[in-house]
């Protein structure tokens, strides 16, 4: 069960990784065009701003991915040096950490969005977004990334106890498999 | 605070937490314990206003155009014909990897990225042609930091967004000790090969015709980097938007020498996200820690601590090196420079140093860092790439390059102007 729970998580997750890349893809189309324009004379003005939003909600929504990708950078010493058990408590404690403090994150994240929604803000910028337009996807992302740490949690907790230290590592180990494999 | 906060870095990095996540946790106890306000109120804000940013954006930007030359077989190509101009010195095809991962290194923002690359298309050639395995791949792995010295580099725009630095500056700052490091390196492989001939392989030496063919293979990085840099320069683009510039040129380049399909490209944008998304955790995580550090009054504590210590700013700079040293043994890059800077960068300013010269004397003790072990990264992404063979080999061989890059080090310090000669003349940019 706990394996196809991480099979459709990493499924998932892919799409989104995919769909990520193509709006930054979009972004720089935006920003190449706006350099084009400005040569001949004129400009949206918006350039900055829309890769802002861009990179905030694509940094947001990401962030699963690479969890799931095992790419977080972590410091192997003490880890490397265990055997199975031990490395399998470092894995499932930084886990654990990871999760509760990218839910704190999350929990934070909301009221910026609140107020934005409260006020109906508009960026003192010369498109004057809706905030909440462009932080809604924000937020949403970040309530992503921490609902995917506790469903990952579970599944190599799980993994864990039924002593498949293994595939916990697979699942939430230090390096990812193309790492290992490069 | 500044001993609490050390012991806690080291701790919970020692626990293997994920880096991001730490500069976090200490960010909540610097909360907790030194402040007299709770700044926990400001954190959903700081995570907007940190990712909300227009310059950030270069670095999924730069990330995707490495990823686009490797999968596209234009790295290949380029070291091939490089092989033709440099494999005529003693040491040969090494010269090749240095010189390779020099050119890479301008149109890559990253390291890793660009050690992966050299190793991936030069290490096939080095049994072939009876290298030392050793010189071979510390060559790779040394010549490969170059990639976040020489610009672009996604850690000079970091250490420009964490520190109010301008980045075009820091980007010519980094122009000249990128290029000196590289003819150390290629200095150091001569100096060996000529005391040990045999660690250096067959010199060959090729037709003039056959390199002058070569070159051809050469243009599209050179086309690539003068793109980026000339736009930055001519005032068309900003760095950020110069990056973009970077990513269309590397996707036509890919498209005219061929290698282009639907899976390179989504493979591209599947790595993209994932480095991006790891850098940005960081990054995102050190402005908390920068903001609660700053707010419980890091600034005053450390000028004390300065004060008591009697340090002249000589002596200062030199505990500061001394410092990356030893966590460079220990730590990664990016985790490295991120964690460091909002400590050490203020107190180094506060003494009358330049924060650019800084910034690029910081890079090279970085670099160190990627090629010191235990923890050196492009130690290991080169081993990965060789599949044979011990690890011990690439460090034995990287040792060389260290050397160098402490020469480099020392002469920065003496001569500040290696760093600062460029953006000082052209600094109406």
């Amino acid at each position: 069960m706990e394996d196809l729970l991480l099979h459709r998580l990493r499924r998932l997750n892919h799409a989104i990784a995919l769909l990520t890349g193509i709006l930054l893809l979009g972004c720089a189309a935006i920003v190449l065009i706006d350099i084009v324009l400005r040569q001949i004379g004129s400009s949206f003005g918006g350039t900055d701003e829309i890769s802002g939003y861009v990179m905030a909600i694509a940094t947001s929504w990401g962030m699963a991915f690479t969890l799931l990708e095992l790419g977080h950078v972590r410091i192997d010493i003490l880890r490397g040096r265990s055997g199975p058990r031990g490395r399998a408590f470092f894995d499932l404690f930084a886990m654990l950490v990871l999760t509760g403090t990218v839910s704190l994150i999350a929990y934070k994240c909301w009221p910026v969005l609140e107020r934005s929604l409260a006020n109906s803000s508009r960026a003192n910028t010369p498109l004057e977004t809706p905030l909440a337009w462009v932080q809604a996807p924000w937020f949403a992302g970040w309530i992503w990334f921490a609902v995917m740490a506790w469903l990952t949690f579970i599944a190599a907790a799980l993994m864990i106890a039924k002593g498949r230290f293994d595939r916990a590592e697979e699942a939430i180990g230090c390096f990812g498999e193309e790492d290992l494999v490069k | 605070m500044i001993w609490a906060i050390s012991a806690g870095l080291l701790g919970l990095l020692a626990m293997s937490i994920p880096v991001g996540i730490v500069l976090f946790l200490l960010g909540f106890g610097v909360d907790a314990f030194f402040s007299a306000f709770p700044l926990i109120r400001g954190l959903g804000n700081l995570v907007w206003s940190t990712s909300n940013n227009a310059t950030l954006i270069a670095i999924p930007f730069f990330v995707l155009l490495g990823e686009i030359l490797v999968r596209s077989g234009i790295a290949a190509r380029t070291y091939a014909a490089l092989d033709r101009w440099v494999s005529w010195l003693p040491g040969g095809l090494v010269h090749a990897n240095v010189a390779t991962a020099t050119m890479f290194s301008a149109t890559s923002g990253s390291s890793v990225a660009t050690a992966a690359t050299v190793a991936t298309v030069a290490m096939p050639q080095a049994e072939k042609l009876g290298y030392d395995p050793r010189l071979f791949s510390g060559a790779i792995a040394a010549g490969g930091t170059l990639g976040i010295m020489i610009p672009p580099s996604i850690n000079l725009i970091v250490y420009g967004f964490l520190t109010q630095t301008s980045i075009p500056q820091l980007f010519l700052a980094g122009l000249i000790p990128g290029i000196a490091l590289a003819l150390g390196f290629m200095a150091i492989t001569v100096v060996i090969c000529l005391m040990r001939p045999e660690l250096g392989g067959t010199r060959r030496t090729f037709a003039l015709a056959e390199m002058l063919r070569a070159l051809i293979h050469l243009i599209p990085i050179v086309l690539l980097f003068a793109i980026i840099i000339g736009t930055i320069y001519k005032g068309w683009a900003t760095p950020t938007e110069a990056a973009a510039v970077g990513v269309a040129g590397a996707v036509l380049i890919a498209a005219a020498f061929g290698g282009v399909s639907i899976s390179m490209f989504a493979q591209s944008i599947l790595g993209t996200v994932k480095i991006m998304s790891m850098i940005m955790l960081v990054v995102i995580g050190a402005s908390f820690l920068n903001f609660t550090l700053a707010s419980a009054g890091l600034g005053r504590e450390l000028q004390g601590l300065l004060d008591g210590l009697g340090l002249t700013p000589m002596g200062l700079i030199f505990v500061v090196v001394l410092i990356y040293i030893v966590l460079g043994f220990f730590i990664e890059t990016l985790s490295l420079m991120v964690v460091t800077i909002p400590i050490i960068v203020p107190l180094v300013v506060a003494q009358g140093f330049d924060p650019i010269w800084f910034g690029i004397l910081m890079i090279v003790l970085i670099e160190m860092a990627l090629i010191t072990p235990p923890v050196g990264l492009n130690l290991y992404v080169v081993q990965g790439a060789r599949k044979t063979g011990k690890m011990s080999e690439v460090m034995v061989g990287a040792i060389p390059y260290v050397i160098a890059m402490l020469i480099m080090v020392a002469l920065l310090i003496a001569f500040p102007a290696i760093a600062l000669y460029l953006p000082s003349v052209l600094s109406e940019v």
